[in-house]
């Protein structure tokens, strides 16, 4: 496995986690609005690749977050309680947004990084040319 | 110049490294949110040149045992960063930096094509083909 497969491997690793993390995203947002809905969080992590020894990024499993529903007044809401209350979802919409933003930041410096590769493994085929 | 080609060896060997700077590159990027990532990078060709460089044939101490003196890591010149500018949650990857790097990277893989190319080209036309 020379460097330049290496480099658009790891890229590669990068831009699928990311857009992962991106749909979980989505899925979050489009959910803002649905009674106890509790956002989803994926974990990042490392994994080396033991054939190339490059370090991956790999996305682990999705959880659940815990924080407490928001309690929304709403008496003539057929989930009501007593009291006249429902329990919302606990997506806070700037969170996700903040991190979308975040996530199209990293794809777009992955996706940099697999041009440049490719750019550089092109101008070594040039040599080859006349 | 072309009794033992040297030229092609450093360009060959200044192309390997910005080809394997380029892999480091794409796994700190790749590995941007990953909790806990120390982002590494390799020491510059300068110095990783001049401890393989053939034409200084002086012996070197690579293991505590060696005679000569402390030992030098010179088969593993990847250096982690200080997490001085570490996020809170333990990754030390600035993609401000890692871009110049890598711009680094595809600069000096452009530079060592186009010494081959040439040098290349002078050994061609010395033997009379255009």
């Amino acid at each position: 496995m020379n460097e330049f497969s290496k480099a658009l491997d790891v890229s590669t690793s990068g831009l699928k986690a990311q857009s992962s993390r991106l749909r979980h995203l989505s899925e979050n947002i489009s959910n803002a609005d649905t009674p106890g809905y509790r956002r989803k969080t994926i974990p990042f992590r490392t994994e080396f690749d033991a054939g190339g020894g490059v370090a991956k990024v790999e996305v682990g499993r999705v959880s659940l977050d815990d924080r407490p529903l928001e309690r929304v007044f709403d008496p003539s809401h057929p989930l009501a309680d007593g009291t006249g209350h429902y329990e919302g979802s606990n997506v806070d919409l700037l969170i996700e947004l903040a991190d979308a933003r975040e996530a199209q930041r990293s794809y777009e410096a992955n996706l940099k990084m697999f041009e440049q590769a490719r750019q550089m493994s092109s101008g070594l085929m040039q040599l080859l040319r006349r | 110049m072309f009794q033992n080609l040297t030229v092609f060896e450093t360009a060959h060997a200044m192309a390997v490294h910005a080809g394997q700077r380029q892999a480091v590159i794409a796994q700190n990027v790749a590995n941007a949110d990953t909790p806990g990532f120390v982002a590494r990078d390799l020491q510059n060709f300068q110095s990783a040149f001049a401890s393989s460089d053939p034409m200084q044939s002086a012996q070197r101490a690579t293991r505590p045992g060696h005679l000569h003196g402390a030992a030098v890591p010179v088969s593993n010149p990847m250096i982690g960063e200080d997490r001085s500018f570490a996020a809170p949650d333990g990754n030390s990857v600035s993609l401000e930096t890692e871009m110049l790097r890598a711009t680094d990277a595809k600069r000096q893989h452009d530079r060592s094509l186009a010494i081959y190319k040439s040098a290349l080209n002078i050994l061609r036309s010395s033997l009379g083909r255009q």
